[in-house]
């Protein structure tokens, strides 16, 4: 009777095995800058207790959390102290977004009206009078630039460009591209379509990509962020459904559908988490296995500094992008400590985090400038906004540097069938 | 994924296997499930600091020759030899320390108790003879409103031993600020608001404007410093009167800066380091560990020539008790629960000395963990998760964190 009592006691987020030891304290990039924020372990577990008798104690200081989960990932005891805080703004926020947050949470329709006019835009957005009405008016701090919108989304490249070509390959896979390679930087889709191309495999989009929703859940959002979602399950479902692993070349993105879709949203994702990969980690396995094969280029020489962004450590996944990256001959590779940007997506964007954004990343641009490499590589494009602002070094994903040093002709003779 | 040696557990004993081994050219690998007990460290190591009887132990080499045959010294072929391998490994790490293994010295404890240990980093008060204090009059100066240096307790525990206290308290305007939150005025958020706001010399000005003339050492608390010892260094060259550390209670910031370096040491070596993932499972074939799985990495299995098991006792959730059995729940290793049963396992009486605190997984004479009554070639175990010692009660948890690990690296190295 006791056994199963307390074996079948399993609370949720594991809150009740916190044992207050702080250590998740010490971990907050947000707690060592900003007195006002109660830090992860009171505005995490300990608060919950408080909430759970009375909703009245919830704090509006809990979104100063960045959701970084660096709180989780130093836990010795494994609570997830972060998706305790997100689930209680889910819950108990009574606050309706701002007009700003819902302009920055919704990337894909704001892409969408701003890419056909990305012209106009781009410079238009970087003229300091617009900075200045987007600073005082829209609170959007004055010291970003939006980075730019792309005049040809990557879905009309692809279809214009790659998608008749990739019925003839034998093998397949479906591409989560993301808001930020479609509207922003589509080079980076460009980038994995010949990657993967020259290993032999066909490239297709989904039937219908709808934003993460990563940006809707920090937001204020998570209604609309739930459907969402379930388009995107829908879509992947099909795609999995004809034997095509879904892959991404964003961290976050990955993180979000595969485990905030459930944990925060209540997305019911568990026949699907398994098939979205990350573009590195499918072609890691895929060369461990011995399956394909990469020849680099001999003239290619760089040093890169790798930068774990937060979701990407929180995956745990990355073994998988620094191994693939230290295959390159050419690549004096550098791992940088790590820890967080401080961009956390459109947070630092806010006039109100600005200042609190640039001094959580300090460390990481002082690392970065001693270091002094050709670029930062990381996994996660808004890690790449802040650096490149920060420190003025390029970042790449490390999918463009695979696709800059590989040697196309070779790798696809290695790899024909 | 391919290494020479996976290493399971980032603590003191993982870490320290992982350098020992990096530094002789293997490819490491160390999987850490969350962050080690080094965060509640003293910024003292201890090597033996009683007997069973609860007695101090002046001598800890001379007499680690007289412990029980279950503790795990007896494993090492030298134990002098390798504590000054220990101690100097760290100090490659950026880690300085004093004290040697042959005499131990006494640290201060954050509640002002004086425990015997063996190597104490550098900066943290210290005490050569319990019985004979080396200073008359003391100033122990906090930050104002911390309460994680329970200063009554320390003053108490100093006049007790013939001591001259008085306590006084500092601030400036960025820690006071610290106090909007009050659970968050911890000592690695007051180091990092000292640090990052380059107020050093005003926290040295204001404890030399309140300490005067008078004290032959100015007490403080150990909240400088969490990424090395430069700035804690700083502090205590501005203050104008002899002044040192004394350990706060966690989370502890000598222990934060001790985790890190030999973490950075680590990476600077070539090692890879995989935090926030966990061992699930061990692929074994024969008596040998093919591989692990990582609750993180699915889809891929962990290669190497050998494995180290250093995923420490019941606080680190390296050993696990249900309601029938002790288990080890990475690997499945053969766990020495000393044969008693349940109702035996702990004493009511929480001071006494906890059966359950010896218990951990057995190993052979080469420190091999053993499965199904068999050892595993390739497999070691070292730190906290071994059997046959109560670090509680002989203070001797650093040592055999240390020593074991660096016992078990020469063993793989040959």
């Amino acid at each position: 009777m006791a056994t199963e009592t307390q074996t079948q006691n399993v609370s949720v987020n594991n809150f009740e095995q916190c044992l207050k030891c702080s250590i998740c304290t010490v971990y907050c990039p947000v707690s060592a800058v900003t007195p006002e924020y109660p830090g992860p372990k009171q505005a995490g577990p300990d608060a919950e207790r408080y909430r759970m008798k009375n909703k009245a104690f919830f704090d509006d200081a809990l979104k100063m959390c960045l959701n970084c989960k660096r709180c989780e990932v130093a836990c010795p005891n494994d609570v997830h102290i972060g998706d305790i805080i997100q689930a209680a703004r889910i819950k108990y926020n009574t606050h309706r977004p701002k007009l700003r947050d819902m302009m920055l949470a919704n990337t894909d329709f704001v892409g969408t009206m701003a890419s056909p006019f990305a012209a106009i835009a781009n410079p238009i957005l970087k003229l300091k009078p617009m900075k200045a009405v987007l600073h005082g008016v829209m609170a959007i701090d004055k010291h970003r630039t939006f980075p730019d919108y792309s005049s040809r989304k990557f879905e009309s490249w692809f279809k214009k460009n790659a998608a008749a070509l990739q019925d003839k390959f034998n093998k397949h896979v479906s591409y989560f591209h993301g808001c930020y390679v479609n509207y922003n930087y589509p080079q980076l889709g460009v980038d994995f379509v010949n990657v993967m191309n020259a290993v032999g495999y066909g490239v297709h989009l989904l039937e219908k990509e709808k934003c993460c929703g990563v940006a809707l859940i920090a937001n204020g959002m998570p209604k609309q962020a739930k459907r969402q979602g379930e388009v995107n399950m829908t879509s992947m479902r099909k795609a999995i459904a004809q034997g095509h692993q879904v892959l991404t070349t964003s961290s976050t993105c990955t993180f979000t559908m595969r485990d905030e879709y459930d944990h925060l949203l209540g997305i019911d994702n568990h026949d699907v988490r398994d098939s979205i990969s990350l573009a590195t980690r499918f072609l890691y396995q895929l060369i461990e296995k011995g399956e394909i094969k990469l020849a680099f280029r001999e003239d290619f020489k760089k040093r890169v500094a790798y930068h774990s962004a937060c979701h990407m450590e929180r995956m745990g996944w990355v073994p998988y992008s620094t191994r693939l990256l230290r295959m390159i001959p050419g690549i004096d590779f550098v791992m940088l400590e790590s820890q967080c940007c401080g961009i956390s997506g459109t947070y630092g964007f806010k006039k109100e985090n600005y200042e609190r954004s640039q001094a959580i990343g300090k460390g990481l641009f002082d690392q970065i400038k001693e270091v002094n490499p050709d670029c930062v590589a990381t996994d996660c494009e808004t890690c790449k906004w802040q650096i490149e602002m920060s420190t003025g070094t390029p970042v790449m994903n490390p999918i463009s540097i695979i696709a800059e040093a590989l040697d196309v002709e070779k790798t696809r003779e290695l790899n024909k069938q | 994924m391919r290494f020479d040696v996976i290493i399971i557990g980032g603590g003191l004993s993982g870490l320290t296997a992982g350098i020992a081994l990096a530094e002789a050219g293997k490819d490491v690998a160390l999987v850490s499930a969350g962050q080690s007990t080094l965060h509640f460290g003293s910024g003292s190591l201890d090597l033996l600091g009683c007997d069973d009887k609860g007695n101090d132990i002046y001598k800890p080499i001379d007499a680690i020759a007289t412990l029980g045959e279950k503790h795990p010294y007896n494993k090492l072929e030298d134990v002098s030899g390798l504590a000054g391998v220990a101690k100097q490994l760290l100090e490659r790490a950026g880690i300085a320390t004093t004290g040697d293994a042959n005499v131990n010295h006494w640290r201060i404890t954050p509640i002002g108790g004086l425990m015997p240990t063996w190597l104490s980093m550098e900066g943290m008060a210290i005490v050569q003879d319990p019985d004979q204090m080396p200073w008359k009059r003391v100033a122990l100066v906090n930050i104002a409103n911390y309460l994680d240096f329970p200063t009554k307790f320390l003053a108490a525990g100093l006049r007790e031993r013939g001591v001259q206290v008085d306590v006084k308290a500092v601030t400036v305007p960025q820690l006071a600020q610290l106090r909007k939150s009050p659970t968050e005025m911890r000592s690695t958020n007051i180091a990092k608001v000292i640090e990052s706001n380059d107020i050093i010399n005003d926290i040295a000005d204001k404890i030399n404007s309140i300490t005067g003339e008078g004290y032959d050492m100015v007490l403080l608390p150990a909240v400088l410093g969490v990424a090395s010892s430069e700035n804690s260094k700083k502090l205590l060259s501005l203050i104008k009167m002899p002044a040192s550390y004394v350990a706060t209670l966690p989370p502890s910031v000598t222990g934060v800066r001790l985790q890190t370096q030999l973490r950075k040491r680590f990476n600077s070596l070539g090692g890879s380091f995989f935090p926030g993932d966990q061992v699930i499972e061990g692929v074994f074939e024969n008596n040998v560990l093919k591989g692990v799985k990582t609750a993180k990495l699915d889809g891929t299995t962990l290669e190497a020539d050998n494995f180290i098991l250093a995923t420490g006792s019941f606080m680190s959730r390296g050993l696990k008790a249900d309601y029938d059995h002790i288990y080890e729940p990475a690997l499945g290793v053969d766990v020495d629960d000393m044969g008693l049963d349940r109702k035996t396992w702990a004493k009511i009486d929480v001071n006494e000395a906890q059966p359950y605190m010896e218990m951990g997984v057995k190993t052979d004479e080469k420190l091999r963990c053993l499965r199904n009554g068999t050892a595993i070639n390739n497999l070691y175990a070292v730190g906290s998760i071994l059997s046959g010692h109560n670090s509680i009660k002989l203070l001797d948890a650093a040592g055999v964190d240390m020593l074991t690990a660096l016992q078990v690296a020469n063993n793989i190295i040959k």
